[in-house]
């Protein structure tokens, strides 16, 4: 086996959220990350681990705030110190905080996915230095497989008028949220269906909350930079 | 929650009263889970009892749908109150799952 080489099939479980939408906001080929806006990488994978805690049974949302519904660990070391976190807060907090305070640990968030998605045999590291001194890391895919099937299934619910299941519902909303649908389903047919796009993705309520905060990010961000231009 | 289960003109129907949140979503979702392995191929939830829907509900909401309609059947969502109606409107469900103004309505 080499290094990078797939485990069985027998040992590939569903990936979680936080998996896919680090797995997909990389590029097919460099395995660079993809551009996208300020702190929309942030929330999405903020948004990611709520949902994950959700579908576990583990928290509960509506507008108003997060609830803890167990707060006994998953066993799964990607999400149980958000757990803890979230579990630990004695206020009720909603979705936008937890997406604030969650997106400002991106990094302990992404990482664990990274290297996890390296053990499935998903993505292999690549070390390269630009000018023999800059370092570059880079996870390309071993076989592009798991990036395949998410954009065939999710492209097709796109296309089609079926019904989502709930999880497809809240990735469709996940990567909407972040800008990510931008780069996956490119092309004038993807182009022409924006509002089915639209309607998928408001199904969950974790990926409106972040649209709304990656929106409110850019916005505040084009008022710093247009503020900070001196004025002739 | 109290989930009250029947069969109208031979549709199951199955009336929600409460909270619809995600300490109840699971039992909700045990009835459907039920009615399909019966044989169920329609489904009508009575919506009107219903004072909240938390995300946990939402998408046992969905589920009882796609569920429904992979099975080559229907599930329809009646005699939504305000609140829930605009819980659906804001979700998308108004455009996507099949609602009905009242109970006999759904049935038909």
């Amino acid at each position: 086996m080499t290094p990078w080489s797939r485990p069985s099939s027998e040992a590939v479980t569903q990936l979680t959220f936080t998996e896919e939408i680090v797995l997909l906001a990389l590029d097919d080929k460099s395995g660079a990350q993809l551009h996208l806006p300020v702190t929309a990488l942030g929330y999405g994978l903020a948004g990611a681990v709520l949902a994950d805690l959700a579908v576990a049974g583990k928290i509960d949302t509506d507008p108003e705030r997060v609830t803890v519904l167990d707060p006994s660990p998953t066993g799964d070391p990607l999400l149980d110190p958000w757990l803890a976190l979230i579990s630990a807060e004695t206020n009720a907090r909603s979705v936008a905080y937890w997406l604030s305070v969650l997106s400002d640990r991106r990094t302990e968030i992404e990482q664990p996915a990274l290297d996890r998605l390296m053990t499935r045999g998903i993505l292999r590291r690549e070390d390269k230095k630009i000018l023999w001194v800059i370092g570059l890391r880079r996870y390309p895919t071993v076989d592009g497989q798991e990036r395949t099937e998410v954009r065939t299934r999710l492209g097709r619910l796109i296309l089609g008028e079926d019904l989502p299941d709930p999880r497809d519902a809240i990735l469709i909303s996940l990567l909407r949220g972040c800008r990510l649908t931008d780069h996956i389903f490119e092309g004038p047919e993807f182009a022409a269906r924006e509002q089915r796009l639209v309607t998928l993705a408001k199904m969950d309520l974790v990926g409106r909350e972040v649209a709304t905060a990656t929106t409110e990010a850019i916005v505040a961000l084009t008022a710093a930079m247009n503020a900070s231009v001196p004025h002739m | 929650m109290e989930i009250t289960e029947s069969v109208l003109q031979g549709t199951p129907l199955l009336a929600l009263h409460g909270r619809l949140d995600g300490l109840a979503a699971p039992a909700v979702e045990e009835k459907v889970t039920a009615l399909l392995a019966s044989g169920a191929t329609r489904l009508v939830f009575d919506c009107s009892g219903v004072e909240y829907a938390s995300s946990a509900g939402l998408r046992v909401f969905l589920s009882a749908a796609k569920k429904l309609k992979t099975a080559g059947g229907r599930c329809g969502f009646a005699a939504l109150n305000p609140p829930l109606r605009e819980i659906f409107n804001i979700s998308g469900f108004l455009d996507v799952l099949e609602i009905h103004d009242t109970v006999e309505s759904a049935i038909l």
